[in-house]
């Protein structure tokens, strides 16, 4: 379930993070989870270059104070757009999901 | 223990040398980074949990791999454009000399000059509608996480375009080739007639480059395959 939302994942900790490299964007992940998703670190990546393709993010290198060099990633204005409505999906399904589990009446239809 | 680590994801990931290079350098910041935030002080029992919680080398590199291949396609749907566009440039380069030095096809080949013509004409239209229609599919394609099945069946739509398109832009080339050879048939040897030599010689680059990309096409279905498969 979690990999079905992982780019979502990604991209509100860079929201949350500002500029920020994958270690960082991983930990901000597990500190605003709780620990709760504990996915293998590995599986970030891929990601965060498919985002970069799919112009939600942009890179840029620079070199570490441990003098190693360090790809840091920015939120772009698409990224931005993209998660504002990933967010108003989720929240939907978040609002129909606890609807049913917690076994309140049909909700009334807005549209 | 991290470089060894570090060179078998860079042999995965060897079907695309700049992405090796560029994840190589990446997870290497990553993995020193969670070794110096470990507080065990045990540097060796630091750099295995590194490894471990960063995950399995195929399993990151089969990701890294479909993200490769659907980079590639890409890449190729833009080329195919250039391609078809370079090899009408050539072509009307060509015409604009025939008519600027006054060269015209004898009456004896007028009557094949004219089917030869009809077939470039038709060729050459065919694989600019399907090279264009190639890179605008392949270009509007979500790029997937995973290499799933309704992924599969867009590239195998996208690499049947490019192929009909390469066959179109062959066909219009040798026609192409025939012109320029009937032109050239009664033709004193001089400076003038390389023009259309040369022209021709670009043409022919151009289908060899779009032929070079659909194969690397068809090697990194290999390549994915293999390591999704392993």
């Amino acid at each position: 379930m979690l990999k079905g939302h992982l780019d979502m994942i990604v991209l509100a900790a860079l929201s949350a993070a500002g500029p920020a490299h994958g270690y960082a964007i991983i930990e901000e992940i597990k500190r605003r989870s709780g620990g709760a998703f504990d996915l293998p670190e590995g599986t970030i990546y891929p990601a965060l270059h498919r985002l970069e393709q799919a112009g939600l993010l942009k890179s840029s290198w620079m070199t570490a104070d441990s003098g190693r060099r360090r790809r840091v990633y920015t939120l772009t204005r698409n990224g931005n757009r993209a998660l504002v409505e990933r967010r108003a999906v989720w929240k939907q399904f978040s609002d129909a999901i606890g609807g049913l589990l917690g076994g309140a009446g049909p909700r009334e239809n807005p549209a | 223990m991290i470089q060894d680590y570090l060179e078998r994801l860079a042999r995965e990931l060897s079907f695309d040398r700049s992405l090796s290079r560029c994840v190589r350098q990446e997870v290497e910041d990553h993995l020193w980074e969670a070794v110096a935030a470990d507080s065990t002080g045990d540097a060796l029992a630091a750099q295995q949990r590194a490894i471990a919680n960063f995950g399995d080398v195929r399993a990151i590199a089969a990701q890294f791999a479909v993200l490769s291949f659907a980079r590639h396609s890409r890449r190729a749907g833009v080329a195919a454009v250039l391609v078809i566009a370079g090899v009408f440039i050539a072509m009307k380069a060509r015409i604009a000399w025939y008519a600027a030095a006054q060269w015209g096809i004898s009456d004896d080949m007028r009557a094949v000059s004219g089917f030869v013509v009809q077939i470039d004409r038709y060729a050459f239209w065919l694989s600019l509608i399907v090279g264009l229609g190639g890179c605008v599919y392949i270009v509007s394609r979500q790029i997937p996480a995973t290499f799933h099945p309704a992924y599969r069946r867009q590239l195998r739509r996208f690499f049947l375009l490019c192929s009909v398109a390469a066959a179109a832009l062959v066909v219009s080339v040798i026609s192409d080739g025939v012109l320029a050879a009937l032109l050239l048939r009664g033709t004193d040897l001089s400076a003038g007639v390389l023009v259309p030599i040369v022209s021709m010689a670009i043409e022919i680059a151009c289908v060899g480059i779009l032929v070079v990309h659909i194969r690397g096409i068809t090697l990194r279905v290999a390549s994915t395959a293999a390591l999704l498969n392993a």
